[in-house]
This record gives C-alpha cells, structure tokens and sequence, in this order.
C-alpha cells in the first residue's frame, strides 16, 4: 500500500512540476480545473454559490483572536460567496506536518500559514499556487507592500507567498535599571562592546554576592545568529543566501560568528549576562521580572514588556562591529494558497481572503492587536495605527530600523530546503559554546559540518 | 521499626516530618498550578511567585472565552475520546486477559508477549502510517477517527493477566466443581472479584484518552470540530510570549477532571492494585 | 491509610493458601509464570477442547485485531520504511537497504542510547525509591495518612505536557521558588535546563515526579494488603527494621515492586513530552533521548526523515523488549504471587 502511495505521490509530483514552470507564463489563460498551479481568472467564483475554503493556521493566543476577528469580518462581508473556516495546527512545525501527511492523500487546506523558514520548502512542494501568478492575473497592485517583507517571500523576483504576521529583531532595555545604574536610558547600546560596557554598570549583586540584575540576557535563539549575520551585511548560506540557485552549504563559522560567540561566552562567563537556553518564553519572564536589564527579542514581545512593572526602551538590533551597516532580516510567517486538487473557485476564493488580510485597514487591526510589523505601507498612516504607535513609542524604532535596511541578499535571509533544520543546527552550536563552553570555531564548524548531509540529500531529492 | 502497627512517639514525629517536607517539595507544582491561574504575570514573575497576590478571574476568563479552539466542543471531545477508550480497553483487556489466564490458548506465551511488545512499540514510529489508514477508511473526519487506532491496548491486557492470575484458584477450582461455565465465571466471579483492577485500568485508560494531542491534530483536516483540551490550552500560549498566568488557567481546566478522578477514584485505584482483593 | 477499605483483602489473603516458611521461594502451589503452560487446576480442563478453543479465539479477536491492525501492521511498514529514503515530503522514493540502520553506528547515536540509558536509569530508580519511602511510612497507622495519600498522588494527574509547563515555570530563573529556597539555604542554582550535566537530570526529574504518584498509589496498595500475620510471626521471630523490611515486606509486596519497575520502564522509554517541551533536546543535544531522536527525525524542524526515525523506532522497540525479557525472564522469578 504505501509503495502505491508513495509512486502515486511521486507520479503527482512530476505531473505537477512541469505545470509549476509554466505557470507563470500560461497565468490568466488556463483556467484547468484540477492540479494546476496557476491562478484562475477573477471570475472564476461567479454563479459557483458559496465557495468553502479551510485556513490552517498556528496563531495561539491573542495573535488567534485577532485572526478570527478578521475572519468574521471577512465571511460576513462575502456571505453566500466566500466562507473561510479557521482550523488551528497547534504551531508552525505541526501546520508542516499535517500538511505533508495530507498531501499523502488526506484533505489539504486551501490556504496556509508556513514560517519564514518554510519557505524553500512550500516552493519543493510542488502543490500550491505562486502568489505571484494571482498578482499577474489580477494586476494586483503590490506597491504597498513593504519591499523588505516582499523581499524575504520573492525569489527570482517573483512573489511566492503573502506575507502575513510579520516580526523582526529589537533590543529591548530596562529603561528604569538603566536610569538608576547612571545610563542615559534614551542611548540603548548599539554594539556588542557597547553592550558590554553596559551590562557592567547594570549588574547588581547583593549583599551575599548573589547576582539580582544582569546586565545582558538573551534567548540562545538560532534566528538571533541569522540576525547578527544579516546586521553584518554577510551571507548566512553560500552561495548569495540561496537566492541565485540553491545554496548547498550553511556559512555558520565566519569571523563574526566565532567573535559573536566568544563574546557571549565571555558576558556569561564574567557573570555579565544571565544563562538563558534557547526557550525564548524563559528569555522574556527574565526580562519581564527584572533579571536583566538588556535583552533581544522580537517585536512581537512589546506588547507583554510594556506591560512590566518599569519602563521599556528600544533600540536597533545591535551589531557586532561598529562598522556593520546592512540591517536584520524580517521574520514570521507567510500565506500560501495550496493550488493540488483544488478547484478555480477555491484556489480564487482563497485569493480573495488573502487580499482582504493584505489591505491597510486589515494590517492597521492586525498590527494594532498583535504588535506584528504591518505588511502594508498605507497601515501605518491610518489613524488607529498613528494613534497605537503613539502610545507605543518604542515601536517607531522598528518602522525606522526596516525602513533604513536596504534589500540585499544578506537582508533577504537565507533559504534552504532544510533552514528549519539549519536554524537548530545553529541553536546547538551557540548552546555548545555558551553553555557547554565549547571552542566557537569548533561549535559553528561542527554544526555547519552536521548540515552538509541534510543539505545535499534535499538538493539531490528535488533535483 | 515496625510496621502496620502504631509506632511510636518518636517514629511518629520522624514520619510527619518527613511527610510533611515531602509534602512541600512535591505539591507545590500543584499549589502553583491552582493558585497561579488566578495570579496576574507581575505576581507571577517575581522570586518567589507571589501566591497571595492581587487574585482576579481575568486568566479564566480569557481562557473560556478564547476563540481559536473553543473550549466546550474541545471539552466534549476529549471526554468522547476518554470514555470510548476506556470501555474499550476494559472490553478488549478483560476478554483477552481471560483466554491468557484461565483458556487453554494455543501458543499462550508468543501471544503474552505479542501483547507485551505493543506496549514497547513507540507511537511516534507508528503514527503515520495509522493515519494514512484510517484516512483510506473515509472516516477521517469523523469523531470515531479519533479513537479507532487506540480501541486495543496491550498495556490493559498485561494489567488484568497480573490480576486475574492472582485471583485464588481456590474460587476457580470451586467454580468449575460447581459447574460454572466460563461465561459465568467471567462474569459473575471473576469480574466483581476483579473490580478494583478493573477500575484501576478504566482509570488509567481514560487518562490516556484525555491526555491524547498529537492523533487529533494530524487525522482531523478541515476545521477544529475534531480538536481535543490538550490543544485547547496550546492555543492559549502566545506565541511570542507567554503569560504564565493564563497558561496555568488552561491548565487547570484540563487538568480538572483528571485531578477529581484521581482524588475520588482513587480509593478503587487502590483496592485495583492491592494483591488479591477477592470480595 | 484507611482500615475500612483495606480489611476485606488481608482477611482474604490471609484465608488464602500462602506458604508461610519461606518467602524468597516459590510457594508450593507455584506463581504462574510466563513458562507454565497451565494456569489453574490442569486436571479439570481438558486440552485442546474445540469448544473452548472457539471461545478462545473469540475472546483474543478483539485485541488481536485492533493491535494488528494499528500496531503490529503499520511496525512492518515503519520496517519496510527503514529500508527507504524518502523525498521531502516523506514518501518512501527509493530502496536504500540498510543504510538507515549503518547511520546509526555513529558515535552521536551511541552517545543517544547512553543518554536513554542514563534517563531511564534515573527515572526506575528514582521513581520506585521515592514512592516506596513515602509508602512505607504512609502504611502506619497513624492519623491522617490517608490525607497525605492521597496529596501525593495528585502529580498522576498530570499529562506530560502539562507537567513540563508547571515546572518549567518552576525552574525558570526569573521566578523559580526552587532556586529561591536553595539561595537561602546558601546554594546556588544549578543551570536547569541550560547546565548540560543539570538538564538530563532536570527532564528526568519531572518525569520521576509524574510518576511518583501511581507508583506511590500501587506500593501503597501493596504494603496494605499484607499479611499481618504473617509480620506478626516475623517479628516473633525477631526480624526486625532493616531485615524485616528487605528480607520480609519486599518479598510480599513484589508484585507490586515489579508492576511498578516494568511500567516505570516503560514510561521512562517511551518519554517524548518532557524533553520535547522542556529543553526541546537541549542543551546542544544533552536531553535528546530515544525516542526525542525519532521524533525530531520524523516531525521536528519540519524534518520527515521516516526511513531514518522508523529505523529508530525499531531500535526502541528492541531495547523495550529485550528490557521486558529480563525483567520478566529474571524478575519476576522472583516475585511472589499469591
């Protein structure tokens, strides 16, 4: 049985691979029902009924409220026409994989949510519609997309899927700790030697010797080493981030990366930074409960850090040396409209959901409730926006942080068919060095090693 | 030192003691997870956690009304999941813990261990291949999807083969003598006589049933009706941060039924696993 | 403990035929054990009756086909999968024979297994020990025993997940009562779960706590449904303490004992909740146990290695056997049934 499935799938796949590569020339004109990947004409919902299509999605919390708002609104604007059901998928590794098992024969979503790091992938996947083929179809006017966000999802300048929740890298400060430690709280640090010099005012012991404030303290996260690499303007996978052609090796052990980490080593070792592993809930409650008074997340976590008990204070992601100019790379997730076995009506209709979640006044709610980066440029201009951003100055600091990165391959990110895997891979080296006091060179050099099998291997199978 | 019977003062003192320390290490997670639910995070997140903080209802509150996995639907299915379960591993365990026990069944050993290695056989390896199985079934969608693959457990037949080879074959033997059929045994002596194994394992069965989370989430496709509590409260954590108190909210109410069973069902747990309870 | 609810199975127990001179040795009516191949009374049963050989069947059908349909089934395909590589999607793509399984002769896969070995070890030993000193005083008759029971059973309520959270939250530097008791007995916090030394014990920990309750609940049980007279007679004879608890009470109870130390295995083999949310196999790999391995092959970081993870499995699978053949080859000799 599974050998049947697994040549059925095969079969499937190669049928529709040859329909992937003409898609984008061929869009608009084939309106084939069945497993073709191109986008159907606007019309393809008239005189259809109610079209039902199913959204898989990872957003818990708040991020999940908000999401059903906007459903609701958007099913009660299109009744009799689109109904959007939401079905949540625990979290981004568990939507994968419910996805990959339907593909196996199960019922797939029309429209789902991938992280960032998923994006190699999904393209590999052969079964869903380029974003890129609707916007051609529809002349769908992308300009008011914020071209770093656009920039991560475009490859071979062509959009693949809609950016949605969308989250870059601060470095958050305790604005009350650095008043009292004699800081100016208004001049977060920019570098890591600034940081250092920092963190030694800010570490308070007491009485017994016992450290109650660190002056650093940060998630041992892999997206951070994405980041800092990014700041640093350099290539995180070779060749050119795996934007002109499938890199085939993970660029983890440069200078910056081995200096980056013996410089955290040393915070940690000279009791400047708290331990932290790479779980970055334990990095917030650190900072939220007073810990440590500098910090890196993303800005997804205003939101809870406005809501401790002392002043919160943003900066840019910092860099690693004073020279570094390039800026960080946007993260989150992305909308991808599955095109294998569905219908025009649904690979339409799920279109149609996807632009009412990329209009301004959806963005302006979406980023006013979850603290996510607007996709659309017009969103910051509405008035609910302007207003939101008032009360939460720190966020101006990630408006202008994207707004001053120029799109370069290092600030588009790295893309690899396995970056999930590569980003652990890098989470292990850091927690080699830092906690385990690992040699850096050694660490990044050993985990870029662990990756050249997984990486060929993928290259090879989708070859 | 002697047990079962009354000791004395001093052995007394050095119990509670020891009790009582025990106690404090133990349950203070317990403590935590009761208490934190009602704490706000500025409570929560100092050192020590403030138990007798500013107490409000806000974390149950967003908890019940949070949208993304209803609570109540998740709720009746994850007590639809735990009870088809359960009857099911007593009805499977019971018959098939008999013919080992008291049938003369061919090639008894090789089957005990049959049942024994599905118990060692892990799920992660299976699961996939389950799902496409029963997804080819076309009940994929279906509450029954659920619990289909965990209907046989061969944790529950080696539960009640422990127990059903110590039941006295003194009682046996009488009722064979007396012209009891097997039927009749099993039923009228054996069970009752069993009952506090019995419970033990329904028990146990139905926290498996409850406690279930990753089947759910690959078998059901289209929409949420098939999601269960464990995912319900996966739902409550942000996913950028986490506010402790409303995670512990969630957790409490998953938590529950699971905690009434075990406070109230726990004195059939107990006869359920005494050597020989015969009544 | 309560008297009441005990009573009943010491008086049956003690009416049963239990040998009295020797509880290290089988007593002459014999435990079963998984060699006899007669259970109760062979004489009167007669073998090989068609009747009872129908019932037989019909009483193993259900079990038999619900776990080979969805255990034993798909085992032989993860064994055909273990054979394959896969493409991205996981589906089996091409024959690959046993390379899945040469992967794992690697150093990193042995220091896995040892880490299995060391989490398991932990958690048996750790999880029996500890239920079994807070039973054996629970078994005196003293006032509010029972209270104290039943308070110590209430981690069974935990699902794994649910557990890692709450100690997580426990443990977590920023508010952990643990490190804050331990700083004013004058100690410094470990690393929980970023000190790769701490982090193991830390997962296994948790993992002896959610056990700790049912195992707690069957040693109790065990230790209540003793045969008093049978101490009675020890101590006239003068056993006592130490000799009277290892050379007397341990026999009695070994039922119990092994139920506990083959579940206990069990569970420790087969834990995937506490690592994965605890350190999510961290720090650098220091908690990534078994079946942590596999499950990280087949559906973390969005990996579907399943030929590789199916092999694995089969590993898993063999450990857990060979483990069950000695307990039940070499321990439960030993055990005393009724």
């Amino acid at each position: 049985m599974r050998t049947k499935l697994g040549l059925l799938a095969c079969a499937v796949a190669a049928a529709t691979a040859v329909t992937a590569c003409s898609s984008a020339a061929s869009s608009g004109t084939s309106p084939s029902a069945g497993d073709g990947l191109s986008a159907p004409a606007a019309g393809a919902l008239d005189g259809k009924g109610e079209t039902d299509i199913t959204f898989w999605h990872a957003m818990t919390g708040t991020n999940g409220e908000t999401l059903k708002k906007l459903t609701d609104q958007f099913n009660a604007a299109n009744q009799g026409k689109i109904k959007v059901t939401l079905a949540f998928k625990n979290n981004y590794d568990d939507t994968l994989s419910a996805y990959k098992n339907a593909l196996k024969g199960g019922e797939l979503p029309d429209l789902l949510q991938v992280y960032d790091i998923g994006t190699q992938f999904m393209i590999d996947s052969k079964a869903t519609v380029p974003a890129q083929s609707f916007i051609d179809v529809d002349k769908y006017d992308v300009s008011d997309i914020q071209p770093n966000i656009a920039g991560y999802y475009s490859i071979g300048g062509k959009l693949y899927s809609m950016p949605f929740n969308t989250s870059m890298p601060l470095l958050y400060i305790n604005k009350d700790a650095f008043t009292k430690a004699g800081l100016d709280p208004n001049k977060p640090p920019t570098t890591l030697d600034e940081i250092k010099a920092d963190a030694q005012k800010l570490t308070v012991k007491d009485a017994s010797g016992n450290t109650t404030q660190y002056g650093f303290g940060a998630s041992l996260y892999g997206w951070f080493l994405e980041q800092w690499t990014a700041v640093a303007g350099a290539q995180y996978c070779n060749p050119d981030n795996g934007r002109n052609g499938r890199a085939t090796e993970a660029n983890f052990a440069s200078d910056n990366n081995v200096k980056l980490l013996n410089w955290w080593k040393d915070m940690v070792g000279s009791g400047l930074a708290l331990k932290l592993d790479s779980d970055t809930k334990n990095g917030d409650s650190a900072f939220v409960a007073g810990k440590d008074a500098i910090t890196l997340e993303s800005t997804g976590s205003l939101g809870d850090f406005t809501k401790a008990g002392f002043q919160v204070g943003t900066g840019f992601y910092p860099k690693i040396n004073a020279s570094d100019a390039a800026g960080p790379i946007i993260g989150g997730a992305s909308l991808w409209i599955v095109g294998k076995g569905k219908d025009d009506a649904h690979k339409r209709a799920a279109w149609e959901f996807v632009k009412f979640l990329e209009t301004k006044d959806s963005q302006a709610t979406w980023h006013t409730s979850t603290g996510y980066f607007p996709v659309s440029k017009g969103a910051l201009d509405t008035a609910v926006d302007k207003q939101w951003v008032a009360n939460k100055p720190q966020f101006q600091t990630a408006i202008t942080q994207l707004q001053s990165t120029k799109v370069t391959t290092a600030t588009q990110g790295c893309l690899f068919g396995v970056m999930p895997q590569v980003r652990k891979a890098a989470e292990s080296a850091m927690q080699a060095a830092v906690l385990q006091g690992k040699d850096a060179k050694q660490a990044l050099t050993d985990a870029a090693a662990s990756l050249t099998q997984p990486i060929k291997d993928y290259n090879d199978s989708v070859k | 030192m002697s047990r079962l019977n009354r000791p004395g003062p001093a052995t007394s003192a050095f119990t509670y003691i020891w009790l009582v320390v025990a106690a404090v290490v133990l349950l203070f997670p317990v403590l935590l997870t009761a208490l934190g639910g009602f704490l706000p995070s500025i409570d929560l997140l100092r050192q020590p956690p403030n138990l007798l903080g500013h107490y409000t209802v806000a974390s149950y509150v967003g908890a019940l009304q949070q949208t993304v996995v209803p609570l109540l639907p998740a709720f009746g299915n994850s007590l639809f999941v735990g009870l088809v379960i359960m009857i099911a591993h007593l009805v499977t365990s019971c018959l098939a813990a008999y013919a080992l026990v008291f049938l003369r069944t061919p090639l008894r050993t090789p089957l005990f261990w049959l049942f024994l290695a599905t118990i060692m056989v892990p799920y992660e390896a299976i699961v996939v291949p389950n799902a496409l199985f029963v997804r080819s079934l076309g009940i994929g969608d279906s509450r029954f999807a659920l619990v289909l693959p965990f209907l046989a457990n061969g944790f529950g037949v080696f539960l009640l083969r422990q127990a059903f080879r110590q039941f006295p074959s003194e009682l046996r033997d009488a009722a064979t003598i007396d012209g009891c059929g097997h039927f009749r045994f099993l039923f009228t002596i054996l069970l009752p006589g069993c009952r506090p194994a019995i419970a033990a394992l329904a028990v146990w069965s139905f926290l498996q049933g409850w406690n279930m989370y990753f089947w759910p989430l690959i078998i059901s496709s289209t929409n949420n009706s098939l999601n269960t509590l464990q995912t319900a409260v996966f739902a409550l954590r942000s996913n950028d941060s986490a506010d402790p108190g409303l995670l512990l909210a969630g957790i409490t109410i998953t938590l529950l039924p699971t905690l009434l069973l075990v406070l109230f069902g726990q004195r059939w747990l107990v006869r359920g696993f005494t050597a020989g309870a015969v009544k | 403990m309560s008297r009441d609810d005990l009573s009943t199975e010491r008086d049956v127990s003690a009416m049963s035929t239990v040998s009295n001179t020797t509880f290290t040795e089988r007593p002459p009516d014999g435990p079963v054990t998984l060699t006899d191949s007669g259970s109760v009374s062979p004489s009167v049963i007669s073998r090989w009756n068609p009747r009872e050989l129908l019932l037989t069947m019909l009483f193993l059908a259900p079990a038999v086909a619900g776990l080979g349909a969805f255990v034993i089934f798909p085992l032989f395909q993860a064994v055909y999968l273990a054979t394959m590589g896969s493409d991205i999607l996981g589906n089996p793509t091409r024959f690959v024979g046993l390379q899945h399984f040469a992967e794992l002769l690697t150093p990193d896969f042995g220091a896995v297994l040892l880490r299995t070995a060391g989490f398991t070890l932990i958690v048996v030993v750790a999880g029996v020990v500890l239920p079994m000193a807070l039973a054996v005083p629970l078994s005196q008759r003293l006032p509010g025993m029972r209270v104290f029971r039943t308070l110590f059973t209430l981690p069974f309520a935990y699902s794994a997940s649910a557990a890692s959270v709450v100690w997580l939250l426990m443990l977590n530097p920023a508010m952990s009562p643990v490190n804050w008791l331990l700083q004013l007995a004058g100690v410094s916090a470990p690393g929980w779960t970023t000190d790769s030394g701490w982090a193991l014990v830390t997962v296994a920990g948790v993992t002896v706590w959610m056990v700790s309750g049912f195992n707690l609940l069957v040693l109790a049980a065990g230790l209540a449904g003793l045969d008093e007279q049978v101490l009675e007679a020890a101590r006239i004879d003068g056993a006592t303490g130490v000799r009277n608890f290892t050379s007397i009470v341990l026999p009695m109870i070994s039922p119990s004992l092994f139920f506990v130390i083959v579940t206990t295995t069990l569970t420790a083999l087969q834990s995937l909740g506490q690592p994965q949310v605890m350190t999510d196999g961290g720090p650098n790999g220091a908690t990534s146990t078994l079946v942590y391995s596999i499950f990280n092959q087949a559906f973390h970081n969005n990996n579907s290695n399943y030929g590789l993870a199916s092999a694995q499995g089969l590993v898993l699978l063999i450990v857990g056997v060979l483990l069950a053949a000695v307990q039940f080859g070499v321990i439960e000799r030993r055990v005393h049934y009724r």
